[in-house]
């Protein structure tokens, strides 16, 4: 059969048309992204975080990934970022000191600022995908602290094992937390694990890593992952500066008359350190303190919104309030959390 | 050619091409069949929720929360792990796949691997029975999914893994590296179409009883227990008859149990291996046409069978070959060491038996056989020392009356005598061992205080050796556990070197690594520091003895229960049987005896009077020294030499 000039003309118009029509085909013939890829995508975004503890069988690291380009962390909230220098290492090797930003210790999570970071790789809270029972994860982080300088983060594969909520009954799970979880068929309940990422097997964040956790009802250790769902709102709220506290605000002042930790009924554990934890060493009898119910080795976490995280905190931030005003003190009692209102006017 | 046709054409193979690559993803494709799987047997798989009964079984603390079950019969009976129900709760509640709760009771329990049969209150019809799956169709390498409902929701809570293994713990379990923990242990193993290969329980080819197992959760080791197996014996469980690991009732030649023949060293009496006609030194090589090498392929070859199972034995006497059907019974009648009433002389230097001490009102008494015979044969078999002899009398096909030759200074005497049960009474006094020897002048081990180190494990351990060690005296080895967190070494030292002195005594005593407590695992450690010793000394294997105080004397029950075959004697203070402890069963081919201070403690004594009569009623010798009450929690200087005097005892004939 002799084709013609003009008929093959037509055969490679059609092909460019039908392959248009049919562009999707062009990537699916590419074959879906491998695990290894996907791998690759996320690795960018998560970083390994360094602080205080290194002593007993408390491990001085953590995990945590990138939530913006502005270098903010998010990771579990815990004692290694009890310290002035935490260091952050990025996947590439880069380090950083980083500022806690704030902390919600209802959700046990922490908000980081890297120093001068520009431009760097992050998950869009905003774009996290829900998981179902079965879903299967990968979960990102430094356990072990395994991973150094530029070496990639630990990845482990898994899937959900269920989707539930942490009996609130107390004393079940060390954790003040009580939403709904993943408990995931995977190894994530290991030594720096926590504040890792956990996405789908596309790479789309799905959930933060939970810290390592006994489950009260078998006495098992928990594989578990909290919902981002869940923790977004506090996220945007720690960065618009709610849980702020007030030593990074410039523009505060002292008040003529302030209320003060003798008019509360509160006496403090000595401010001998840097950074003095302000936990309670005694209540004095028959002052707000005492009524609302407050007690030795209380730790005060919050004086209204904003964050105390020592001694210094706390007179600083008493000296901008007026005797007057009624205040909320949140403090953590062994793992329970306490909210109380005081104040000095009868 | 016109452009419609030419464009019909184009599309149609671009399309066939992108058809072709647009497939889902591996993973999309391996969710959406594990969530198949998983629906399928769903229904089948319920929860349980347990009330009350005990928070902690030995060390270990028992949770609470709610477990999973099985349905494995249209009228909703459930199927679960014994783990499950350790704490002995007072309600049991299930919710059925109808979502409603009903109140459930232990009807049953298979006893060989560890499940108990739950019948609910409510009766039920039409309730969705799973299928099963052979293991003999499941393949190393294939996906499994273990599926429990212990955390609440509608969905189960699911782990995947493959199939590790399907012949494990002596032919008990199916081993997978799946998740498997409280959370969804007596839920079942499933594959990709949903079919159960098994009910997932705690398992330990070590340990037993319920709990055993359970510190390797998650740990990628878990265990199924094939259910196709058990379902033929439901109706009996559902008629409340408990199910139990079948015996036969026959112990093997001592020696390698992975290298040596299934040699027969002796039949308990009245039992199915008896009753067949299977004889002393016949070689089992054929169990329901599989073919035996080795004695561990016997183990496995019945390890999963149920009493009842009758098997097909093939053995071998001589060139003679013996076949029989032998239904498995699952209880033994107790073994009883004959006993004759010697004590042997040691390191004689002759072959036989010399007479050291006669036992008043024993057969050998009776008798007529006096200090200084050599006994050197039993009917025309030659005696070549005490051990030999001890097993010779032990594994008599008929043990009632036994001839013996004597060397009676220098002249051949026969003499016959019965037979009687172990004595339990310490004598008062006893003649010398052995001659007094001459200094040993060649090459010997260290003596007096020794460092015992065993490689890759961290517990320290001391040894205490006589300055007058002599390599041809078999010496005693006594091994002294401490109470948790009491290790004195100089103070044991103090107590115990005089007595080791006077009776060819060695003393060995390890550390254990916590404090507070000895640990289980420790019990591997003891018995590589028993082993190490006996490399470099000549230790009579037939009085090793594990002494122990409160904790410690727990933990030499534990040793001794997990390695019969190395330990003679337990002699415990102010301590009783750790809970859950099983006993061997008494053999003829190892004697083990006891010893135990009686507490003037009401509750401590009762639990030791418990102790003391679940080992005589598996007829092991048990001496019980009553102490007064203010010395019940240890031994002074007299009760030491009398509890001396008992290890010296133990190589009695």
């Amino acid at each position: 059969m002799n084709i013609d000039l003009l008929t093959l003309k037509r055969f490679v118009i059609a092909i460019t048309v039908a392959l248009v029509i049919c562009g999707p085909a062009e990537s699916a013939f590419a074959g879906p992204p491998s695990l290894a890829d996907v791998i690759d995508s996320v690795q960018p975004k998560i970083v390994k975080i360094y602080g205080a503890g290194g002593f007993r069988r408390l491990e001085a690291y953590q995990s945590g990934f990138l939530i913006s380009s502005k270098g903010h962390v998010l990771t579990t909230w815990s004692y290694v970022l009890d310290t002035d220098y935490i260091v952050v290492v990025l996947n590439d090797g880069r380090k950083f000191q980083a500022e806690l930003l704030g902390a919600d210790p209802r959700l046990e999570i922490a908000v980081l600022k890297l120093d001068e970071a520009d431009d760097t790789p992050f998950f869009d809270l905003a774009e996290a995908v829900p998981l179902r029972n079965g879903s299967r994860v990968l979960a990102f982080s430094n356990m072990y602290s395994v991973a150094t300088g530029n070496e990639p983060a630990s990845v482990v594969h898994g899937l959900v094992s269920a989707k539930t909520t942490l009996d609130a009954r107390s004393g079940m799970f060390e954790t003040p937390y009580r939403g709904p979880v993943y408990v995931l068929d995977a190894m994530t309940n290991n030594p720096g694990a926590g504040g890792g990422a956990l996405t789908d097997h596309k790479g789309r964040l799905a959930g933060l890593l939970g810290k390592e956790l006994k489950n009260g009802l078998n006495n098992t250790w928990l594989n578990f992952s909290i919902p981002i769902s869940e923790i977004e709102q506090s996220v945007e709220d720690i960065r618009a500066g709610k849980f702020q506290s007030s030593t990074s605000d410039p523009d505060a002042e002292p008040v003529p008359d302030p209320l003060t930790l003798d008019a509360l009924g509160l006496v403090m554990v000595p401010d001998v350190l840097s950074r003095t934890p302000p936990f309670v060493d005694r209540i004095l009898p028959d002052t707000p303190a005492q009524r609302v119910g407050l007690r030795p080795d209380d730790l005060i976490l919050f004086l209204d919104n904003r964050m105390i995280q020592s001694y210094k905190d706390l007179s600083q931030e008493l000296s901008m309030i007026d005797r007057a005003t009624p205040i909320r003190i949140t403090v953590m009692r062994g793992r329970e959390l306490k909210e109380v209102e005081l104040t000095t006017t009868p | 050619m016109k452009y419609p046709v030419l464009l019909a054409m184009a599309v149609a193979l671009a399309s066939i091409a992108s058809t072709a690559f647009a497939q889902e993803d591996a993973e999309e494709q391996l969710h959406k069949a594990v969530q198949e799987a998983v629906s399928a047997v769903a229904p089948s798989v319920v929860r349980i929720e347990t009330f009350g009964g005990l928070e902690k079984v030995g060390a270990v603390r028992i949770g609470n929360g709610p477990t999973t079950g099985v349905i494995v019969s249209p009228q909703g009976h459930v199927l679960s792990s014994a783990f499950n129900f350790v704490q002995k709760p007072s309600g049991i509640l299930i919710t059925m796949p109808d979502g409603k709760r009903s109140g459930a009771q232990i009807i049953a329990r298979d006893h060989a691997r560890m499940l108990v049969l739950l019948k609910p209150d409510e009766q039920k019809s039409g309730m969705p029975v799973p299928q099963t799956v052979s293991r003999d169709e499941l393949r190393q390498g294939q996906w499994s999914i273990a599926v429990g409902r212990t955390f609440g929701g509608e969905e189960p809570n699911i782990s995947t893994g493959i199939i590790s293994a399907t012949n494990r713990i002596w032919g008990k379990a199916i081993q997978t590296d799946a998740k498997i923990s409280p959370s969804n242990y007596g839920g079942p193993l499933i594959d990709l179409q949903g079919r159960i290969a098994g009910i997932l329980v705690p398992l330990s080819p070590q340990g037993q009883g319920e709990i055993a197992g359970a510190e390797w959760y998650d740990s990628g080791i878990g265990f199924a227990v094939p259910l196709n197996e058990v379902m033929p014996h439901i109706e009996k469980m559902k008629n409340g008859e408990d199910l139990h690991r079948g015996l036969l009732g026959v112990s093997l030649k001592q020696g390698n149990t992975f290298a040596d023949p299934a040699v027969v060293a002796a039949c308990q009496p009245n039992s199915p291996g008896a009753k067949a006609g299977l004889k002393k030194d016949d070689k089992i090589v054929e169990i329901d046409g599989k073919a035996i090498k080795r004695q561990s392929e016997l183990r496995h070859a019945l390890g999963g069978k149920y009493a009842g199972d009758t098997v097909h034995v093939v053995a071998m006497r001589g060139d003679q070959k013996i076949e029989a059907d032998i239904t498995l019974t699952d209880k033994l009648t107790p073994f009883e060491h004959p006993f004759l009433g010697v004590l042997p002389k040691r390191a004689t230097g002759q072959k036989g038996v010399t007479v050291r001490h006669i036992y008043p009102d024993s057969p050998a008494h009776d008798a007529g056989i006096q200090l200084g015979d050599r006994i050197t044969h039993l009917a025309d078999r030659e005696v070549a020392n005490a051990a030999s002899l001890q097993e010779m009398i032990s594994t008599l096909d008929e043990p009632e009356t036994i001839s013996l030759t004597v060397d009676r200074g220098g002249k051949s005497v026969e003499v016959t005598s019965k037979l009687a049960g172990q004595p339990t009474e310490i004598p008062g006094e006893l003649p010398l061992a052995r001659d007094d020897r001459d200094e040993f002048k060649g090459d010997r081990p260290a003596v007096g205080e020794v460092e015992v180190k065993i490689p890759a494990e961290t517990n320290t351990c001391v040894a205490y050796v006589p300055a007058s060690y002599d390599p041809e005296v078999p010496h005693g080895l006594l091994v002294t556990l401490h109470a948790p967190g009491r290790f004195n070494k100089n103070a044991t030292l103090k107590r115990w070197t005089k007595f080791c002195d006077e009776n060819d005594l060695i003393l060995l005593a390890p550390k254990a690594t916590d404090d507070k407590k000895w640990d289980r695992t420790e019990i591997d450690f003891v018995q590589k520091a028993i082993d190490n010793i006996s490399d470099s000394y000549h230790v009579d294997r037939t009085r090793v003895v594990i002494h122990g105080q409160q904790g410690g004397g727990a933990m030499a029950y534990l040793v001794a229960f997990t390695h019969p075959e190395l330990v003679n004697g337990v002699a415990v203070v102010d301590s009783t049987m750790p809970r859950g402890a099983h006993p061997p069963a008494n053999d003829p081919v190892r004697r083990l005896a006891f010893y135990t201070t009686m507490s003037g403690d009401a509750t401590q004594r009762a639990r030791i009077e418990a102790g003391v009569k679940q080992l005589r009623d598996m007829k092991y010798p048990v001496t019980v020294k009553p102490l007064d009450e203010a010395k019940a929690k240890t031994l002074d200087d007299a009760a030491r030499a009398e509890l001396a005097r008992w290890i010296d005892t133990l190589d009695r004939i």
